[in-house]
Formats: structure tokens, sequence, C-alpha cells
């Protein structure tokens, strides 16, 4: 007989954990990068392309892309892990958009490099910016798009029955606007607060920082509660489930975090965002698990434990996360 | 079963190739060419070779722009692109060996701060930690290596992990040592031929010899390891494998028997223009030498991909996504009831899921030429008898009343015309079609499955018995339905064969 492939070789609940830490990563760095873009394109700076903190963050965004795509890879591994026929169908159904994020990404790759090489006086920043920007754009909404339609089994099989293509781009507009335009306006957010940050010694900076801050939050919120009103017939099990408190939790953080900001106390307002984001990205996942409740319930899921691979993995995972400490120890610190 | 189907006109293996051969070329060419930068500047630094540095820290930009962007993100799209055409072998990969794919997540993150931070650090570090940073690049790259090495040699030869589904038994299967040792020589040839045509734009002076040199010395250590680890890499296929791709003249197979004189020519290149004139490795020199190069991995992983067939992952799921286990169901109580993505259109649903994964209609390994001017009847027949196909077919897993609807399905889509009519021909050329078209998907004179012999010395009449009771030599052989005037040239054209040998 045949093994049989179906199973989990590690508990639910470490691959959830790993899921949502490792996408908070990944988040985080393409809020930086992603609203960082807008922020530099769209905010006011005292001789922009002269400024050193625009120029700081031009010549960080190649890294945060490398960071982006790197910590992407491992939540991306395992919600293939838990939801592979959710995942797989949808992303099939929007074949040719979903593909081309990859071709996309490579170009907003190079034109992140393009600004970061170039001279700072160049007034082909906002040209380079501008393309990375645009294709940002198209791979936010290609995500949301693919994993909106994820949650929505019986669509995407209807769509499916109609073309078989991949040239079909998620119809339910209604479902996942305002999940798009929240992940926009919550990476202008974290955005001005790394500008914010940045610029902590640098008055004119900072305003520009936290004002983007405050105001991406705002719109964030608003953005956000709107998503969750049009939730509809999940509204009930998402009021009953943990995911309500989180939401509390992840406004009151949010709401500390710019006070702090605004009183220059970085430590605990950065601590306070850190927090209120893991909060959401743990909202994000107990929403895809009541929707798809009905059609697939990873705590069904048969465990086939393999704790040898797991615990190499564990001892590479802090490896790494040392080897890097260790390199930039290296980098950063006194040289002989 | 459970997915959707990509139904789309490109040819599956073409979009598969297209972007896996950039990855691969790039990914080993990232590990080699982090060991040669590592190795070049411990050696540049001792003897104080500033030249050298600068044209390494120059190189290194390149790498980093080229690895790190390129190379990261082919890597992702093959991810994207294997879950869209096989997501069901995706899947499988995923569940069993999550593990190791992080791992390889956890190398692949330390390897691309260690680039970045390599390649900025030039002119802040010291020397001592710039080299900590490349060593640290080198071994965490050729980590990654170490670990994607292991899920893809279990897709040719999954050894014991087909019996007790033991992780280690699928990772370190029979093909792991002997194609990561291959892998690692081709990372250094890469390397060093990288480098020699970086090299190769320099001026003609005393740097460019003690360049040239030095880098061909890195093409040549890796072919001397890769020639070797091949033939290895080759033996330890299992031979059954090996031995019914060779015999279908699998053309992957040939074409890389062929690419042993890529290798030597490469060789021969490398030896002249870089050791014993290295002055005159121009331009045009280096793009040959890449030329050779490239094309033989090309060659290489062409063949690693098709010597598979049928299967994805072997003995456990067929190229089309279906797995084996199931294969004996599906006949039984047919295909259809199992597909969960369905259309209004039964037969186009049968036809892509089981035979659109590696076949067009009309581009890449197309069905409209093969059976133009055929008829359903023949069309069904040779569905139902694909494991005797030659090129290694997966065996039609669905009911006979399937096969029949696929047929239909394809015979919508063909020129219906005579094949002397579509292709103009009469008489023993339009027998030798027949014989093409009918009967050489299975049989090739002094090939494949040769029937030959048993046609020497035998009558018209015999012929045209053989012809008649063609349907009930074999279960897989289709009856012979082709009209009275593709009955008399084909028989005209063996006649003319016999002729031929008995004289």
């Amino acid at each position: 007989m045949l093994p049989d492939s179906n199973f989990l070789s590690v508990p639910l609940w470490i691959i959830d954990t790993l899921s949502i830490v490792t996408l908070s990563l990944h988040l985080i760095s393409m809020n930086f990068m992603f609203g960082g873009i807008i922020i530099l394109l769209f905010g006011k700076f005292e001789d922009k392309w002269n400024n050193p903190i625009v120029e700081k963050f031009i010549k960080l965004f190649p890294n945060a892309m490398a960071m982006t795509v790197s910590f992407g890879v491992a939540p991306l591994l395992f919600v293939q892990l838990v939801y592979p026929q959710q995942i797989y169908s949808s992303a099939i159904v929007s074949g040719w958009y979903w593909l081309l994020v990859v071709a996309v990404v490579i170009i907003a790759y190079y034109a992140l490099y393009a600004s970061a090489f170039s001279k700072k006086t160049d007034s082909r920043q906002k040209i380079y910016l501008s393309i990375a920007f645009v294709c940002l754009l198209y791979v936010s909404y290609i995500y949301t798009s693919v994993f909106a339609l994820a949650e929505k089994p019986d669509l995407y099989k209807l769509l499916y029955a109609q073309n078989q293509g991949g040239t079909i781009i998620n119809p339910d507009l209604n479902s996942y606007l305002f999940r798009w335009l929240h992940m926009l306006t919550g990476a202008v957010t974290v955005g001005g607060f790394f500008v914010a940050l940045f610029g902590r010694k640098n008055e004119p900076a900072f305003a520009v920082g936290k004002q983007f801050y405050l105001w991406g939050m705002v719109a964030s919120i608003a953005t956000g509660l709107v998503y969750m009103m049009g939730l509809g017939e999940l509204m009930k099990p998402f009021m009953k489930s943990p995911a309500i408190w989180l939401v509390l939790v992840s406004l009151v953080l949010s709401l500390g975090s710019l006070y702090f900001l605004f009183k220059k106390k970085f430590t605990v307002s950065s601590i306070m965002l850190a927090v209120s984001f893991v909060s959401m990205v743990t909202i994000r996942h107990i929403v895809r698990k009541l929707a798809l409740i009905d059609f697939h319930d990873p705590s069904t899921m048969a465990v086939n434990p393999q704790w040898s691979p797991f615990v190499i993995f564990l001892i590479f995972f802090v490896l790494a996360i040392a080897t890097i400490w260790y390199m930039l120890k290296l980098f950063f610190g006194k040289q002989k | 079963m459970s997915y959707p189907f990509w139904d789309i006109e490109i040819g599956y293996g073409i979009i598969m190739a297209f972007i896996a051969v950039i990855h691969v070329f790039i990914a080993h060419f990232a590990i080699g060419g982090g060991l040669y930068l590592v190795v070049a500047e411990t050696i540049a630094r001792k003897k104080n070779y500033l030249l050298k540095l600068q044209f390494l820290e120059k190189l290194s930009k390149f790498f980093v722009l080229v690895s790190v962007v390129f190379g990261a993100l082919t890597g992702v799209g093959i991810w994207f692109i294997i879950g869209l055409l096989n997501p069901a072998a995706t899947e499988i990969l995923i569940h069993n060996f999550v593990w190791a794919w992080a791992a390889e997540w956890a190398f692949f993150t330390i390897e691309i701060c260690a680039a970045l931070l390599y390649f900025y650090g030039w002119k802040k570090l010291s020397p001592k930690n710039h080299l900590i940073i490349g060593w640290i690049y080198f071994i965490s790259a050729w980590m990654s290596l170490f670990i994607i090495n292991g899920i893809i040699t279990f897709m040719l030869s999954p050894g014991d992990w087909i019996t007790t589904g033991n992780f280690w038994d699928g990772f370190f299967n029979p093909t792991f040592w002997s194609s990561l040792w291959l892998r690692t020589g081709i990372c250094i040839m890469l390397a060093g031929v990288y480098a020699l045509f970086v090299a190769s734009r320099l001026k003609a002076d005393e740097f460019k010899k003690r360049l040239i040199r030095f880098n061909s010395l890195w093409a040549i250590v890796g072919l001397a390891i890769m020639m070797p680890t091949l033939v290895w890499y080759i033996s330890t296929i299992p031979k059954e494998i090996y031995d019914a791709a060779l015999e279908s003249k699998l053309t992957p197979v040939v074409a890389m028997n062929a690419s042993y004189i890529n290798a030597m020519l490469l060789g021969v290149v490398i030896i002249v223009f870089g050791f014993l004139i290295p002055k005159r490795y121009n331009i045009v020199v280096g793009t040959l030498a890449m030329i050779f190069a490239l094309s033989w991995f090309g060659e290489y992983e062409w063949m690693r991909e098709s010597v598979r067939k049928p299967y994805v992952i072997t003995n456990y799921m067929y190229a089309n996504g279906i797995d084996v286990a199931k294969a004996e169901t599906y006949q039984e109580e047919g295909l259809h009831e199992y597909i969960q993505f369905k259309t209004s259109d039964k037969p186009a649903d049968l036809f892509r899921r089981a035979c659109r994964s590696c076949h067009t209609m009309d581009g890449y390994k197309p069905l409209k030429q093969a059976f133009d001017g055929t008829d359903e009847a023949f069309i069904a027949g040779i569905i139902m008898g694909t494991q005797a196909i030659r090129g290694n077919m997966p065996p039609f897993v669905g009911a006979e009343d399937e096969a029949q609807m696929i047929a239909s399905h394809i015979y919508t889509q063909i020129d219906k015309r005579h094949l002397s009519e579509i292709y103009n021909l009469e008489g023993t050329a339009l027998g030798k079609k027949v014989y093409d078209v009918r009967c050489g998907k299975c049989h090739v004179f002094n090939g494949f499955n040769d029937k030959s012999e048993s046609l020497l010395e035998i009558t018209e009449e015999d012929i045209g018995d053989i012809l008649d009771m063609a349907g009930e030599f074999a279960e897989e052989m289709p009856e012979f339905t082709g009209d009275a005037q593709e009955r008399k040239a084909l028989i005209d054209y063996i006649m003319s064969l016999n002729k031929k040998e008995t004289e």
C-alpha cells in the first residue's frame, strides 16, 4: 500500500503559530517598503530628493524587498500546507494574473535597485519609485483577490466552470475591496511610523511621518471596520470567536502606539505597534478559518508527526536568527 | 482530481522549462559564484592583489543583482508555477517535506542577508569580517542546495519511502548523494565559466592572463567533478526507470548522451584559450564557453525531468497528477465521477485531466498532427493503450466509454480529410505515412518495439490478415480502422521494405 500524503507532520497549533509569526514579519517588511514608497512619492519633504531621510529609505528599499520576499516564502508554505485545495484552486482560476506577480515583483525590485544606485539629485528617482509603486499595487491587489477567492470555494468552482484559462479576477469585489484598502492604508500607517522613527532627529521629516501615521491609521481603522461590517454571515461566528477581543486589543494598542509616537517614545510605540500587528494577523487567520470551516476544517486533518525533521528545522531556524544577528553585529560593529 | 485544471494554449512543459531553466542556471551560479568570490578574495588579500580585489568587487555587484533578485524570485516563480501546473504533486511534496522546505527557507534567508552584507561590506568591513560573511553566504547557499536536492531527487527515486512513507527514506533516496556532488560540480563549473566570460572583456594584459588562468582552473575543476559524478548519478537512477527511458528512445536521454560532446568542447576551449593562450580569451570565446556550459546543463535538466516519465513522483503519481493508488478505482468506476472541478462539457473535462498536462492540440506535443486523417475508433484505441506508446506515457485511467468521449473530443478538432489528401501522398509514400500514424506510435522499424522480423518474408495476404486481426494481438493494440486505400498503401509499403530486406 502506498503512503498517504494527506497529513500534518506536527500538531496544527505549531503550524498556526509559525504561520502567524512569519506572516507578521513579511507584512512589516512589506509595509516598510510599500508604505515608504507611497510616502516618498506623495509626502511633502523639504528638498525631497536631497533629503537625508528620503535618501536613507531609498537605500534601504532593495533590502526591504529582499526581506519581504524572504519572509513571504514561509507563510506561503504554511498556508499551502493547511489549505492547499483552496489556495491552489483560487490561484488557478486567476492563473495568469497570479503568475504575473513574479515578473512584476522582479520589475519592482530592479526599479528599487535602480533608484538606490542612482545619484541622489537624480529626478529619475520619482520614475523608479513610481514604477515600483504601480508594480506593488498590482501585486497587493492580486494577492488580496486570490486569497479572498480562496475563502469562497463555491465561487471559484462556479468561475472555473465558466472559464478554465486562468483569466478571471475575483469578481466579488465587495468581499475584498475594503480588505485591500485596509492593507494599503495599513502599509501607509506603518510606513509613516518608520519615516517618523528615522526622522526623529529631523523635525520636518518627523512631521511628515507623524502625519502619515495619524491619517494612515484613521483610514486603516475606517476601512478595517467597513471590511468587518461586510463579513455578512461570518459576523456571528466572528463575534463569538476570540477575534473580536483581538480587534479591541489591536485598536487600543494602535492608538497607544500613535500616542507614544507623538511623544517620541519610540520603544513603547514600536512594541505596541508590533503586538497590534501580530493581533491583526491573528484576526485574519481566524477569519479565514471561520470562512472555510464548512469546506475544510484543519483541526480534523490527520497528524502524522515527523518530529526529527521538525527539530532539525527548529535548530536551523535558531541558527539562522543567530547567524543573521552575528553578521549584523560584524557589519555594524567596530572593524579591526 | 481535487483541483481545477489550468487550461492554457502553451504546453505545460514549455512554461515550466522557461521558469525552471532560468532559475536553475542562476541558482547554481549563485552557489558556485559564492565560493569563487570568497576563495578568490582570500588569495587576492593574501597577495595584496588590488586589481583582482577591484574585479571581485565589481563582480559581486552583478552577482548580488542577479542571484538575490532574479535567482530568488524565479525560485518563488517555480513554486507558483508548480502549484498552477500540478497542484496535486506540489501538495504531496509540501505535506511530506514541509520541514525540509522550511529549513531551506531558513538557509535562504541567511543567504540573502549574507549576499547583501557581503556586497555592501567591501568598503565598510575589515577583510577578515568580509571573508567571514562571504563564507557564511557560500555555506548557507550550499545547504539550500543540499535540502532542495533531497526533494528533487525524491521525485525521481523515492526509494524506500514508497513503502515506509518515512521522511528520511524519501530525503536520502538512491540518487541523493550522486546528484548532490554532481550539482556541486556544476556550481563550480558555472562560476568559473561565468567569471571567464566577465574576464574575457578585459584588455589583454598580464592581469587578464592571470585571471583567465585562475578562472579556467575553476571551470576545469568543476568539469572534473561533474563528469564522473554524472556517470555515478546515472548509475544510481533505478534501473527499470532508466532502461524504460532508453528503450523508448526518449529524446532528452539521447540529447544528454550527445551532450557529452558539449562538455568535451568546453574542456577543449578552456584548456586551449584558458591555460595555453589566456590573452586570446576574448568575448567570442567567452560566449562560446557559456553556450557549451549552459547547453550541457540544460540538456541534463531536461533528461532528469523526462526520464521520470510517466510519473511526476515515481511509482506514486503520474505526470498528469493522477495517483497511482487510485488508478484502478478510476478504471473501474470512471474518472469523471472523481473530477471535482467540472464544466458542462464532460469530454473536455476528461480530456484535460487525462491528456492536457503533456499535450496541446496544435502546439506543444500536438495531438492534432498525431491524429489528423484518422478516425474516432482508432483514437479511442490509442487512448486505451497509451502505456504501450513510445515515450513512456501513463496508462489511461478511466472507463472505456470515457476513452471514447475523449476520442470524440479530439476528433472534432482534427483534419478529417483522407491522409492522402492532407499530405498529398500516394503509393508507398502514403503507406509510410499510414504506418507512421497508425503503427509507428508503438512500433519503430529497427527501433522501439520493433516488429520488422515478424513482417519479413510474409505475403501480402499475411499482412492483410495481420491488419484484420490487429485488435486481437494485445489489449493495448487498436484495430486497423483505415480504409481500403490506406490498407493497400500500408501493405505495399511493408512489402517494399520486405523486398529491400531480402535484397
